[in-house]
């Protein structure tokens, strides 16, 4: 049976148990959303005692399906005061459920002010104090601490300098197949883990059991054509592998909606400049690589490795979002000095998108120059120090914007608006101001040709449509966060309903169940209303479902704005 | 005199683009107005490397194209990430 640890830090004591009957049929951002909105009081203080942190794997993490490797964290965050689900590539949720872990709880806080590595084997759980040399180190080196001290193949969850100070922008990072850092970025659970004063989860898979399949001749079957629609797709099959993410930079400048020098316009000048064809040009010049994976098994393979002049190794998973934030918004036009950036974005442990807008505020509010990446660089170096500063650009764009006053602050639910104009691709916008989670362009990312039942073609800059997609969007999303799938494959089960099918036969396969496309959309549905349920006993209602009012005003080149009456948006959660 | 249209070209196509020794953009005269079909065949590029013609910022597929003298055109191939193909109105849904 699936094993459901419950760790409590206050006392160090672990219960395992089997998978309480509530959550048995659930997995990844289902099972932690439905887990939280269950079990954590909605009011607690998402840093204080009552609030519980789960990581857990999704349905078909760590089977051998391609793009099968995520991992899903859940709390409520410290960050936007509402729920939260973030997720990660890297090797630790495929260790898990080889381990046949469905779920981990960590609960409580300690009494005492040191941190903790917990340890989790086949043996079961133990504590150990966090090497010294590893408080206050960058997560880079951390991570070789600890797998020097526990086994190179160990999988690794960390916080950051900003995890240890509990700064709402703090994420937690996982070692990758090569050590370097993936992370689940978003909402701030880096603090809820530095909280409860865990410097590291370390994973060891030795003598696990492996993953069960019930049916592994209609397991293989299904991968199969599961395989082939992802390496047929241009989009899962050549341009993500080939450009990143980043190839959106040039896509969303021609549409208009490039958000740039804090969301005032949504073209620039300079956006071929930092776009991913000049970055695929430049990592090849530099002996980098062009496409790798964050998790084994990955064929999309859409991250890359992204060396410095003298071809160094400087970061990987250089997303589009990260470069949209410091080389649009910020006006910072320097590839170079963006890939700095992220790499101290990881290494100190934030999101980079959240502190990535931060700096964009930061302009807003005079604190340094539009467009100076010595600054920026500078500025950002602040959050490893613990300085005043630092500290309220490790708490996101939010805090920035209250700090100096600002009234152009792109959050919603004190979450950081990313690189899509909401003006200029309006289902996004209904996306981000209705989803949950606060704004965050993933909430909406899933589309697959059975599930949608939007007619014809949506006017990005107009309103017809646009309601039914976010919804369509969220629902279908929340089912795929669901799967351990990286949320990428959808971008082929858009056009290839096969990949769809075989999907969903993988896990009936798995689990040896005969779930229907129906049932997906329900497994959609019944989490998000799990998630707003929570947020409404934690004292949110429709009226925090809106965009930032500096939104009313034209963004070019289409003088579009964002036009929605506030019934509209409420019509998106009306299911 | 009329002013010629500007062609940018996104992914892979900047590489065609570059196998030519073009600039990119590219600008091209055109009489009045074509279609995007007479575009692409302007540029001697084949219609399957093309997913969407971006017109003044708006997405368009090859066959609804128009482009007329002075506009801002940018090629797209197929490779655009999913959801923006729906958001940015590249793709029938339904």
């Amino acid at each position: 049976m699936p094993k459901f640890i419950r760790i409590d830090m206050a006392t160090k004591t672990v219960k395992t148990e089997e998978c309480p009957e509530q959550y048995a049929g659930l997995a990844g951002r289902g099972l932690t959303s439905i887990f939280v909105s269950n079990e954590v009081k909605p009011s607690c203080h998402p840093l204080g005692k009552y609030n519980k942190l789960i990581l857990a794997p999704g349905y078909l993490t760590g089977t051998s399906a391609a793009n099968s490797g995520r991992l899903s964290c859940g709390a409520k965050s410290p960050l936007t005061g509402g729920i939260k689900e973030s997720n990660t590539g890297g090797t630790f949720g495929q260790k898990m459920s080889k381990m046949d872990i469905k779920a981990m709880v960590f609960e409580g806080i300690p009494a005492e002010d040191k941190f903790y590595v917990v340890k989790v084997t086949m043996d079961g759980v133990t504590f150990d104090e966090a090497p010294a040399e590893t408080i206050g180190m960058g997560n880079y080196e951390a991570i070789k601490v600890l797998q020097a001290k526990y086994g190179p193949k160990v999988g690794v969850a960390i916080i950051g300098p900003a995890g240890e100070m509990r700064l709402t922008a703090a994420n937690i990072s996982f070692a990758d197949p090569q050590s370097n850092i993936r992370s689940a970025g978003r909402g701030g659970l880096g603090a809820v883990m530095g909280s409860k004063k865990i410097k590291a989860i370390v994973i060891d898979e030795a003598g696990a059991p492996g993953v069960t399949i019930a049916n592994t001749d209609a397991f293989k079957s299904a991968s199969k054509r599961f395989t082939n629609a992802l390496v047929t797709h241009p989009v899962t099959g050549q341009g993500l592998p080939k450009y990143g993410t980043n190839v959106l930079v040039n896509i969303l400048n021609e549409a208009g909606g490039l958000p740039t020098k804090n969301f005032r316009t949504g073209r620039n000048e300079w956006a071929n400049n930092i776009g991913g064809e000049t970055m695929a040009a430049t990592i090849e010049a530099r002996g980098g690589k062009t496409t790798h994976g964050c998790h084994a098994g990955c064929i999309i393979r859409c991250s890359q490795h992204y060396n410095d002049k003298e071809g160094k190794y400087l970061t990987s998973g250089f997303e589009y979002e990260t470069v949209w934030a410091l080389g649009a918004n910020a006006c910072v036009d320097d590839l170079d000095a963006i890939a700095y950036a992220d790499r101290e974005f990881d290494d100190v442990g934030v999101d980079s998108i959240e502190t990535a807008v931060a700096v964009g505020v930061a302009m807003e509010a005079g604190i340094i120059p539009w467009g100076d990446a010595k600054a920026m660089l500078d500025l950002i170096l602040e959050i490893r120090k613990g300085t005043p500063l630092g500290r309220i650009l490790g708490c996101g764009a939010g805090a920035v914007g209250q700090m100096y006053g600002l009234t152009r602050v792109p959050v919603v639910k004190n979450q950081a608006i990313p690189a899509y104009d909401p003006r200029a691709v309006k289902g996004v916008g209904l996306t981000y101001a209705t989803t949950p989670m606060g704004a965050d362009h993933t909430a909406g990312y899933a589309v697959a040709t059975n599930i949608l039942k939007v007619g014809g073609f949506v006017d990005p800059l107009g309103k017809e449509g646009q309601v039914e997609l976010s919804r369509n969007l969220q629902i279908a999303t929340a089912a795929v966060d669901s799967t351990g799938m990286c949320l990428f494959v959808a971008f082929a089960i858009l056009d290839i309903a096969d990949g769809f099918n075989a999907l969903v036969e993988m896990i009936n396969a798995r689990y040896n169940l005969s779930l229907t496309g129906d049932d997906v959309v329900a497994l959609g549905k019944t989490i998000l209303k799990a998630e707003r349920d929570f947020n409404k006993r934690a004292g949110f209602t429709n009226a925090h479902d809106r965009l930032p009012e500096f939104f009313e005003e034209e963004c070019a080149p289409h003088n579009v704005t964002w036009n929605f009456t506030d019934e509209e948006v409420d019509e998106v959660f009306n299911f | 005199m009329a002013s010629p249209v500007e062609i940018r070209a996104f992914m892979d196509l900047s590489s065609v683009f570059s196998s030519r020794n073009w600039p990119n953009p590219k600008t091209v005269d055109v009489a009045g107005q074509v279609s995007g079909a007479q575009l692409l065949e302007l540029l001697a590029l084949p219609a399957e490397m093309v997913e969407v013609i971006f017109v003044n910022g708006k997405a368009f597929t090859p066959e609804n194209a128009m482009v007329c003298e002075g506009d801002r055109v940018a090629l797209a191939p197929p490779g655009v990430p999913g959801p923006y193909r729906v958001l940015l109105g590249f793709k029938k849904m339904g």
